[in-house]
Formats: structure tokens, sequence, C-alpha cells
């Protein structure tokens, strides 16, 4: 019940502040982004330069999705940073919402819309190809890895500074969607550890069980370990 | 002897905060992906690279940096310290600038590129990475949080970013130089693929002087909108 509440109030408080609405929504401003370049400049790239961009919309796509997620996962991050400086967070911790609550309202929160963007993206890009259990799953997957950027941020860096330093190398995470083009066997090897690999995989395989599995055990340790992480230190 | 330390002291906060370490894996990165691609592709991807991420990377750091000093109460303490205003506000576009060029050097020498104009690449690595910082300064003013900070930049950077497609070439485009940002990208570009030395002269010079200015009105909206905000 209180975290139904709170849920509520958080809607409330970001729908009056004008710049976290706008942040909340800035992954539809890039999906539209992604749709023109779709619409406009690959079929202009195709007619100049002869280079077809479809053998890469696996690519693409996955890389829409990792931008969105991780978006929303670095605007939650800096949310909680700043409570986390203004002591609101403190303040939360010590009402019957408690600090574990605390995290699980403010993550859950980016995790429903990292699973509103991505349905969006799916309807948008038209994967009608894909059945409806991937793209449940590419959800959740969307929903873990937005939780796993905001803790990233949350629980690594203890200023805004260094949430900015972890908010850049986080980018860096999405490379690992691409290693597959790259067939270098070491990078491979390095990417079998993180999120992105798995999702392109996915969606280059939409029927496979296989990587389904794996997909969701890489994003669920580490959420698990980051989980972990936070309550030790805070402990 | 005062700016030459708070630089010092700047730097050590930067590796402190990890810059240096997060600009190693970027470039790493960067330099993955680079190593792929034709010679052709990486004529045109090379500056644009160096171009966008490691010039820019001053206007990224630099509102957490300035909110986070804010919030320990430092900007309170510089107005009773020596160090004046400009001072600090160059410390902070100088080390800003010293990760950009070494980054910038980093990429262009390990993409193994045929000729490069490692004198200009420093010049406009330098002159692009002031203005970004320095614009950050003044978005800066009236953010009370990263999130704010961030949204703010979004405008400015496609005020800035959309004109740089005026280099594809178009009845006209030439004007466009005349945003700085174009005329940064236009140098960049020279640094790989030559550029006549009166261009480049007059581009360093326009770029130089879009700095002093930026810097003199970073000054006034530092102190009048950040250090007295309260």
């Amino acid at each position: 019940m209180i975290q139904i509440t709170l849920f509520r109030n958080d809607i409330k408080q970001i729908l009056r502040d004008p710049v976290m609405t706008l942040l909340l929504v800035a992954p539809l401003l890039l999906i539209i982004v992604f749709k023109i370049v779709e619409v406009v400049l690959i079929p202009f790239l195709m007619q100049k330069t002869g280079f077809d961009v479809m053998p890469y919309a696996s690519y693409v796509f996955s890389f829409i999705l990792l931008m969105n997620s991780g978006m929303l996962g670095i605007v939650t991050g800096f949310m909680m940073l700043d409570e986390r400086d203004g002591n609101i967070a403190q303040l939360l911790e010590v009402t019957p919402l408690g600090r574990s609550g605390y995290l699980i309202n403010r993550l859950s929160f980016a995790s429903i819309l990292s699973i509103l963007y991505c349905l969006v993206s799916f309807a948008v890009f038209r994967l009608a190809e894909l059945p409806f259990y991937s793209v449940i799953l590419f959800c959740l997957l969307s929903a873990i890895y937005t939780a796993i950027i905001g803790l990233l941020i949350y629980s690594g860096a203890d200023d805004k500074v260094k949430g900015l330093t972890y908010a850049k190398g986080l980018n860096s995470l999405v490379l690992f969607a691409f290693t597959d083009l790259f067939a270098l066997n070491w990078l491979t090897f390095i990417s079998w550890f993180f999120p992105p690999y798995w999702i392109t995989m996915m969606i280059k395989s939409p029927y496979s069980f296989t990587y389904a599995c794996i997909a969701m055990l890489v994003h669920v340790i580490w959420l698990g370990f980051l989980i972990f992480r936070y309550a030790k230190r805070e402990s | 002897m005062r700016l030459q330390h708070a630089i010092l002291a700047d730097m050590r906060f930067q590796i402190k905060h990890g810059f240096y370490l997060v600009y190693v894996i970027i470039t790493v990165m960067y330099l993955i992906i680079l190593s792929f691609l034709p010679e052709k592709v990486l004529s045109v991807l090379l500056p644009v690279v160096v171009f966008s991420d490691p010039s820019v990377l001053g206007l990224f750091f630099i509102g957490g940096i300035i909110l986070l000093e804010k919030g320990q109460g430092v900007l309170m303490v510089l107005v009773v310290t020596p160090l004046r205003s400009v001072e600090y506000i160059l410390s902070k576009v100088i080390s800003l600038s010293i990760i950009s060029v070494a980054a910038a050097l980093a990429i262009s020498w390990f993409s193994y590129f045929p000729s490069v104009n490692w004198v200009l690449l420093i010049l406009s690595t330098i002159l692009t990475s002031g203005i970004f910082t320095l614009l950050g300064i003044m978005i800066n003013a009236g953010c009370n949080t990263v999130n704010q900070y961030m949204l703010k930049t979004i405008p400015y950077m496609l005020l800035f970013i959309i004109p740089c497609l005026a280099l594809i070439g178009f009845p006209y485009s030439w004007l466009f130089t005349i945003v700085p940002s174009v005329a940064a990208l236009k140098l960049m570009l020279g640094v790989y693929h030559g550029i006549i030395w009166y261009e480049a002269t007059a581009l360093v010079v326009y770029l130089f002087i879009v700095n002093y200015i930026l810097l003199r009105f970073a000054v006034r909206v530092f102190e009048s909108k950040i250090v007295y905000q309260d």
C-alpha cells in the first residue's frame, strides 16, 4: 500500500516538474529520431552510396532498445544521487517505506517506463516477425537493464561528478551489442558477461531458447550482484 | 602561479573522479570500432569522432563539477580567496582541454591514419573544448540538479550540431561557418584531409575570438548567476 501511495506521489511529483517530465519522455524523442533516420536517411544512403543498412537492422534495433533503457537508468540514477545529496533519500529511509522500499520504488518506476518504451519501439519499428513471448522477454530484460544502470550509478558513485563519469563509461557498454560484427574472439568472450551482447543475440535468434535463458541469467546475475553490493554498502 | 595551482588541483580532482580512466576505456572502444572501418569511411568518421566526443567532453562534465562544488560550498569560499573568477574558469577549461587533447591524440595516433596535422589537431581540440566547456558554465546557471543541466544542454547541442550538416555542401552552405561548431568541425576535417594555411589561420583566429567572447560572458554569468545565486 505504501509502495502504491509513493508511486502515485512520484508520478504527481514528476508531472509537476517539467524537467523530469521531459527527461522521461526523452526516449520517445529518440524513437522518433531513429524512425526519421529509417524513413529518410537509410534510403538516401542506399541511393547515394549503395550501402544497405538492412543487414545490420538487428544491431540498430538492439542499440535503440539499449539506449532507451540506459537513458532511463541514467536519469533514475541521477535522481537518486540528487535525493541523496538533498538528504531526501535518508528521510524516506526512516519512513515505513524503508531503505529497500525506497530503492524498489525508484527503480520500478523507471523499469515500468522502460517496458512501455520497449513496446513502443516494437510497434514503431514493426518487428512483427518476433514471437509474442520474445517481446515480453525483451520488455523484462529492458526493465532489468534500466534497473542495472540506475543501480550502477547510484551505488557506484559517491557524488554527481562520479555519477557523470559512470554514465559516460556505461555508454561504452553498448559496444558489446556490436561485438558480433567485429569477429574478435577475445572481445566476444568478454561480451558474454554483459547484457547488451545477449540483447543482440536474442534479436538475431528470437526462437532460441538457449539465448533467452542465458540473456535472462546474465541480467538477473548483474541485478542480484548490484543489489547485494548496495545492501552491503548501506549496512 | 595561482592559475597553475588551480589547474593542478583540478587535474587531481579529475583523476580522483576517474575522468582519465573513463577516457582510456572510451578511447579503446573507439579504436576497436575504427580499426574495422575501411580507410575511405575512416577519413570521414575519424574527425567526426574526435570532434563529437573528446572535444565536447567539457560540456558533459562541467555541469556536474560546478553543481558539486556549489553543493560543497567551494564557490562560497572562492569569493574570499585570491583566486579570481576568470582564473577559476580558465583552470576548468584548461584542465578539461588536457583530457580532450590526450584522448584526441591517442585516437588519431592509434588509428594509424596516414596524414594527420598534429599541431592543428592540438589547436582545434583545445579551441573546440574551450567553447563547449564555457558554454556548459553558462548553461549551468540556474540549474540545481544534473538532470536539469542535461536537459538544458539539449537545445544548445541541437543549435550547435544541426548546422554542422552544412558541411555536406549546398549553395551558400559556407555561410554556416559563422556558427562556431561548424568552424571547429571544418578545422577538424582539415586536420585529417589537409587545409590551405590561410583558411586554417582564419578559422583558428575566429575560434580564438569566440573563446575569448564566451570567456567574458561565462565570467559574468558565473559571478552573477552561480556564485551569488543565493
